[in-house]
């Protein structure tokens, strides 16, 4: 079985955000970079159906040259080798232009199954894996908490308010993984050692024959507003008055009722 | 409770920007290594002691382990924990690639995975970790059999592995051990008597416990010429690969004041005249061997004591920050709102206090791991150094950390003010589990005896005098800084008098006086810790310094600044502490020995 999961690396879920002055991004000074955790959840699954199904588990990742840690991480884990995405071009790619060279890298590659995280927890657009199953022509199921691969199909599970629901898919698919779906494993010493000497191929956008052109453009970055001081009321010591004076404000100052 | 409880900036620092260990890529035993493998590790560490360890550590506290018809019931974290640190390879991470370990520096496999996981959660830490020692010993004295029986479990971490050595009439005294071996045709020795204090002696979170115990063959001589070491099974493997009783009995477990994740057993071998023990290496050398173990178990407790530290550090930091109290001194407006008490300059003391105790004792831990490594490495008369050098500083990376450490969780404890007190916060905890540390595995007394009486006049003083050219190396670097020489020039008078203090005291041994000579080892141990982590204060300002001349980013210009800070509070605040205890050991009175105990009634 051939099963290809994609990976993106993001800030870790502990760094401090902080939006560079100008607004043209955040500033990336002292962050910590980590696989991000939903697509661990895919490179878990493929590892898993790879040990029941044999194959190989190939890793596709975009971003500059620190993305390669991801990779790494990836393949210490137990994947075999990796494709590394890095074009300047590429690194304000939107979901359909991350997507697009992604399918362009996978497209020539033999594949049964492909994994994806539900989104990435940095920019949270949740649709890359979506944009690549269309690209790709084939079959998505998102958001997939458990997953059942049998002969040529496959059934996943899929929470919906309330409910689940089971859908059949024939493969080649497109799987985005959700918390559920398994606990990922850790890398393992003798594994950090291997992943060392498995191959990862570097491709920039021309080799690729993509350009790299994105749909939306990010026009500006801004912090959340500083929360305003909270306010105590102590006009008058009595719980009525207190009350009064809290409709006042909300009526007056909040606006609200 | 805090998210922090080691930084991971301060571990890179030291192991890269100070003490290069990508400098070991070198040597063939770590070529193939790289750092990018050795951040691997970091980062894999730091994941497992967050999800793995620190969930965990409140809960192992409370739900201590438990005692039931023979049988220890420990917190089912344990069982999770064994498997990963097996899975992964971390107990035999720094053994040879023969041995089917990782053959990683000890800086990287075993310094720096200790520091984490003891940082996040001392008590699941101990299970891994004695394994490791335990595993070492048969890597390095057993056959070649005992090893194929062993060590693949051990390292799976299926089976623990303990060091069983205390009795109830010999702890501190190993000499007085009376477990019997009595030799058999069949190879192996019949077993009969008592063990204590064996930390995860028995639980249900392994399916075997493997004991590397210290006894006596019947007929060896008295003392400590006839000790020899066994390994004694909790259950025997039969031919047939099986696993049967081996008669080794858990008697019982004791409630302890701290670090209560991890059972502390009472064992009794051969109740029923069916515990079988297999002889490693040769008769009466047994601890000769267990020291090997022993050494390391000691840095290991240093490191524990400092991850320990560490958490309770960033748990007060991170309080001292939010906690609105009081105003500034030279603020008299009374409506003015309440600021951090990060403010007041009493708490930045204590924080700079704790700081200074968990970066200066982990550079410390982190040199005697560098020498480790170098040791490893290294051929003939330098080989021979670099293990002096570890042996010398063995009994101080074991103390200074562990009372220091005591100290520092309890101005943790301060910082939180009421709250410190309360189990609501994790402080109280910290402070009882670090209390363990000046105990276990040779207490401060020991350790006190084991420096002044053997280590610094062992060959001629070789050792001493090869730590004291080291120390001033860096002083000789450190002068030439220039916002640095003023700490060099400080730090050379405190050798100068180290030195005097320390021949004085031989002088008192060549005299033929034991008992003054070693009255206040304790102290002269307390005196060269001071020493030690000062010179490793100068020797991380002394990178600090050197990175804010080249231009770095504004988080790593805070460090470093941080770090310079640091290492001024340390010869402000701890480095005069010296000249008291230097005015104590230069007075031979002998105040302790010559007393009458009846005057303490």
């Amino acid at each position: 079985m051939n099963i290809i999961a994609c990976v993106k690396q993001v800030p870790d879920t502990e760094a401090q955000i902080k939006v560079k002055a100008d607004g043209s991004g955040i500033d990336e000074g002292g962050i910590k970079w980590v696989m991000n955790p939903y697509d661990e959840f895919g490179v878990e699954e493929a590892l898993r159906l790879k040990e029941k199904f044999g194959g190989e588990v190939t890793i596709v990742c975009l971003g500059p040259a620190r993305a390669m840690e991801t990779i790494r991480t990836a393949l210490a884990m137990g994947a075999d080798k990796g494709i590394h995405i890095d074009d300047p071009a590429l690194y304000e790619a939107d979901s359909y232009a991350t997507a697009e060279a992604l399918a362009a890298a996978i497209k020539g590659l033999p594949y049964d199954i492909i994994f994806c995280g539900q989104r990435a927890i940095d920019d949270d657009s949740g649709q890359v894996g979506s944009i690549l199953a269309e690209l790709l022509g084939i079959p998505v199921v998102t958001m997939v908490t458990k997953l059942e691969v049998e002969g040529n199909s496959a059934k996943a599970t899929r929470p919906i308010e309330g409910a689940q629901l089971v859908i059949s898919t024939s493969l080649p698919c497109v799987i985005t993984a959700t918390k559920g779906l398994n606990e990922p494993r850790y890398a393992s010493l003798p594994g950090i050692m291997k992943a060392k000497k498995k191959p990862v191929d570097i491709k920039n956008a021309a080799a690729l024959g993509v350009s790299g052109a994105s749909k939306a453009k990010v026009v500006k970055f801004v912090p959340p507003p500083a929360r305003p001081p909270g306010k105590i009321i102590c006009a008058d010591d009595t719980p009525e008055g207190k009350a009064a004076e809290l409709v006042k404000l909300l009526r007056e100052e909040a606006k609200v009722i | 409770m805090a998210e922090k409880f080691i930084s991971e900036r301060n571990l890179r620092f030291l192991l890269y920007e100070v003490f290069d260990v990508e400098s070991l890529l070198q040597y063939p035993r770590y070529a193939d290594h790289s750092r990018e493998v050795f951040d691997m590790v970091i980062d894999t560490a730091m994941k497992m002691a967050r999800d793995l360890f620190k969930p965990v550590l409140t809960e192992m506290d409370r739900k201590q382990p438990q005692y039931i018809n023979g049988e220890v019931k420990v917190h089912p974290q344990v069982r999770t924990v064994m498997r990963e640190a097996g899975a992964g390879g971390w107990i035999g991470a720094t053994f040879d690639y023969e041995y089917g370990g990782q053959q990683l520096p000890e800086m990287i496999g075993a310094m720096t995975p200790t520091a984490i996981f003891s940082a996040a959660n001392y008590s699941a830490s101990v299970y891994p970790g004695l394994t490791t020692g335990a595993a070492g010993l048969i890597v390095s004295f057993a056959d070649k059999a005992m090893q194929d029986l062993y060590l693949p479990k051990m390292m799976a971490g299926e089976w623990q592995g303990t060091m069983a050595l205390t009795e109830p009439q010999a702890g501190s005294s190993l000499a007085d051990i009376t477990l019997t071996a009595e030799p058999t045709e069949q190879g192996y020795y019949k077993i009969k008597g008592q063990k204590i204090f064996i930390s995860a002696g028995d639980h249900d979170g392994v399916d075997n416990v493997v004991h590397l115990t210290l006894g006596r063959i019947k007929g060896a001589p008295a003392g400590i010429r006839g000790i020899s070491l066994f390994i004694i099974p909790k259950k025997r493997i039969e031919p047939d690969g099986t696993l049967k009783f081996n008669d080794v009995n858990c008697a019982g477990i004791y409630h302890k004041m701290g670090y209560r994740g991890a059972p502390i057993t009472q064992l009794a071998f051969g109740e029923n005249d069916d515990c079988r023990g297999w002889l490693v290496g040769e008769p009466n050398k047994g601890l000769g061997y267990m020291f090997q173990m022993m050494n390391g178990a000691r840095i290991d407790v240093g490191v524990g004591a400092t991850g320990i530290a560490s958490a309770a550090y960033y748990a007060s930091l991170e309080y001292a920050k939010e906690r609105p109290q009081g105003r500034r001194l030279s603020s008299k407006d009374p409506l003015s709102p309440q600021v951090p008490i990060i403010e007041h300059p009493d708490v930045r003391r204590m924080l700079l206090f704790q700081k200074a105790i968990v970066e200066g004792s982990l550079s410390l831990l982190m040199q005697c791991s560098k020498y480790h490594d170098l040791e490893k490495v290294s051929e003939g008369e330098k080989k021979e150094d670099y293990n002096l050098l570890l042996e010398l500083l063995t009994p101080v990376a074991k103390t200074y950390p562990s009372e220091m450490g005591i100290l520092s969780c309890s101005a943790g404890v301060q910082i939180l003010g009421g709250y410190g007190y309360c189990d609501e916060f994790p402080l109280e905890q910290f402070y009882r589990d670090v209390r363990i540390h000046p105990i276990h595995e040779g207490t401060t007394g020991i350790q006190g005896l084991d420096l002044l009486g053997r280590k610094v006049i062992m060959k001629n003083g070789r050792a001493y005098k090869f730590y004291l050219s080291e120390v001033r190396n860096t002083i000789a670097e450190a002068k030439n800084d220039p916002d640095l020489s003023l700490y060099a020039q400080t730090l050379e008078e405190l050798v100068e008098k180290l030195d005097e203090v320390t021949k004085f005291l031989v002088g008192i041994a060549t005299q033929g006086n034991p008992e003054r000579f070693l009255a206040d080892a304790t102290l002269y141990l307390e005196l060269f810790g001071i020493v030690s982590v000062a010179w490793q204060w100068l020797l991380q300002a002394l990178v600090a310094s050197r990175k804010l001349k080249a231009n770095c980013n504004s988080e790593d210009e805070s460090f470093y600044r941080g770090k310079i800070l640091t290492c001024r509070y340390f010869f402000a605040y701890e480095v005069p502490k010296a000249q008291a205890l230097m005015v104590r050991l230069m007075n031979n009175d002998g105040l302790t020995v010559d007393m009458n105990p009846a005057y303490l009634d």
